[in-house]
């Protein structure tokens, strides 16, 4: 039995002479949140529908539980709840009236399971307002809550939090964090916006133009994105000498005229800048700097950036 | 009898119901493509064929009330100024003749319904409509046995007395015609519908 609850082997989609998705191998965890970050355009969602076997693979494999989805769908669609894209419901009817159709057609079996979905995106039980009238955001959480009100084992979220406004955005990662954490829920979400991802994935997949640049869990990313002491200075090569010869330090890079980085940030920089005001080399400013993970998703994405 | 052959006899089976089922047809497939709800039911599972079936039950459903109704308001209006006597002979002939003229219709109109369920538009599903139930009816004159409608009014007209035929009846070529575009428009709409995400 494989450890991962999805996991895709060489997944290839192509549009004719165009190619969507090419190559991609994607390992998603149990009980993990993997977010599945890339522009718009990437081929997030369409990599998403393949998972869910609603578009065919051009070559490559989708195991979803160990198994591949096809010809098993009856026995693995009721372990998924997906919102892919926007979330469709029947606009005469109200959210509540939509949840029973779907409980029904699923054989959902608790009685509180379409209450229970709603509360849990913060949607009113028996309102009357017709889906035609509900905002953008109200949309997306009932079409969370439909996503989860079998209570599935696996959530596959294609920007879930589409439309919600900024408090809306953090409840609902909160709630999707609790789905993980507290009830062990696997999830697999999509978005193009950086901070999202950051804030709530454990694992990451970076995907652009098709391919996955970059598959790791957060802390390896973070641990990735480097420190260094920024130095301003009026005379470069004194610097370095100064640095190599009094300090022994090889691990910096000049950037022009003034700028270079030291990357060794457990120097004494106080006695850093005495030696150099010594050697008659003015230090302008000195500042320990970190880049941010949108730093290095510009730099892996060819600088394009994603956030 | 007469007063029957105009009202629910007459354009109704052949231009009237066909069209309205068409036109019904093409709404029940349209607000689910409109408002992209099949994935959504594709990933419960519902099965392709099922989805199909549900809907023609509903157009079926549908048609056996319109013609129920067509019934009601032929006797009513018929009663009322007083242009027919009810006999009950009469009225259960009346009742039989529209059921059976709503069953035979909804199978009839089935490949509407197929080409409502493998396109997302509203307008082209609807003309073909149109040109479908005149085509039947155009048919009706020259073969029989080719369109699903025109057998339609075959196997309906066969015992309504006073109509007079210029075809050799053939009821077994009219059910087997109406079967053969049944089973091609279903098969077709299943295949088109595991095309539509």
């Amino acid at each position: 039995m494989s450890k991962y609850v999805i996991e895709t082997k060489q997944l290839t989609k192509n549009y004719g002479e165009q190619t969507a998705v090419n190559a991609v191998n994607i390992h998603v965890e149990k009980g993990r949140i993997y977010g599945l970050l890339g522009r718009n355009g990437a081929g997030k969602t369409t990599i998403m529908k393949m998972i869910l076997g609603l578009t065919p693979v051009t070559s490559g494999e989708v195991d979803v539980f160990g198994q591949n989805i096809k010809g098993r769908e009856k026995r693995v669609y009721p372990r998924i709840g997906a919102i892919i894209e926007t979330p469709g419901f029947y606009p005469n009817l109200t959210g509540t009236e939509n949840l029973e159709i779907f409980a029904k057609l699923r054989g959902t079996a608790a009685p509180n399971a379409v209450k229970n979905a709603l509360g849990i995106v913060g949607l009113p039980y028996r309102d009357k307002k017709l889906f035609s009238k509900y905002s953008l955001g109200m949309k997306q959480r009932l079409g969370i809550a439909n996503a989860i009100l079998h209570d599935p084992e696996l959530l596959i979220l294609d920007e879930p939090t589409n439309g919600l406004d900024p408090i809306g955005i953090a409840e609902v990662r909160g709630f999707i964090k609790a789905l993980s954490t507290e009830r062990g829920k696997t999830i697999l979400i999509s978005s193009h916006i950086l901070s999202e991802i950051a804030l709530l994935a454990d694992d990451i997949g970076i995907i652009d133009h098709g391919v996955l640049l970059e598959e790791n869990s957060m802390e390896v990313l973070e641990e990735k994105n480097s420190k260094y002491i920024l130095l301003q200075v009026s005379d470069i090569p004194k610097t370095s000498l100064v640095l190599e010869r009094q300090f022994g330090v090889t691990d910096y890079s000049v950037q022009d005229d003034h700028f270079l980085r030291i990357y060794n940030t457990s120097l004494d920089m106080a006695a850093v800048n005495k030696a150099l005001v010594v050697q008659d080399v003015a230090v302008i400013s000195s500042q320990l700097c970190n880049d941010t993970l949108e730093d290095y998703f510009k730099k892996i994405t060819g600088g394009e950036g994603i956030a | 009898m007469q007063f029957y052959k105009w009202t629910a006899f007459s354009y109704t089976p052949w231009v009237i119901l066909p069209v309205v089922l068409g036109v019904v047809s093409t709404m029940l497939m349209y607000d689910e493509h409109q408002n992209d709800m099949l994935k959504q039911l594709w990933i419960i599972p519902v099965s392709r064929a099922g989805y199909f079936f549900s809907k023609f039950t509903i157009v079926l459903f549908y048609s056996i009330c319109f013609m129920l109704l067509t019934a009601a308001a032929s006797v009513f209006f018929g009663t009322l100024p007083g242009y027919i006597t009810v006999e009950w002979g009469s009225i259960v002939y009346l009742l039989r003749k529209c059921v059976e003229i709503a069953i035979l219709t909804a199978f009839s109109v089935l490949p509407l319904l197929t080409v409502a369920a493998s396109g997302k538009s509203y307008i082209f599903p609807v003309c073909v409509t149109l040109v479908y139930t005149f085509l039947g009816f155009i048919l009706l004159m020259v073969n029989m046995y080719l369109h699903p409608l025109s057998s339609m009014t075959a196997i309906v007209m066969r015992d309504i007395p006073g109509v007079v035929l210029t075809q050799k009846l053939n009821i077994p070529a009219a059910f087997i015609c109406i079967a053969i575009w049944c089973t091609g428009s279903a098969l077709f709409a299943v295949s088109s519908l595991g095309k539509r995400k």
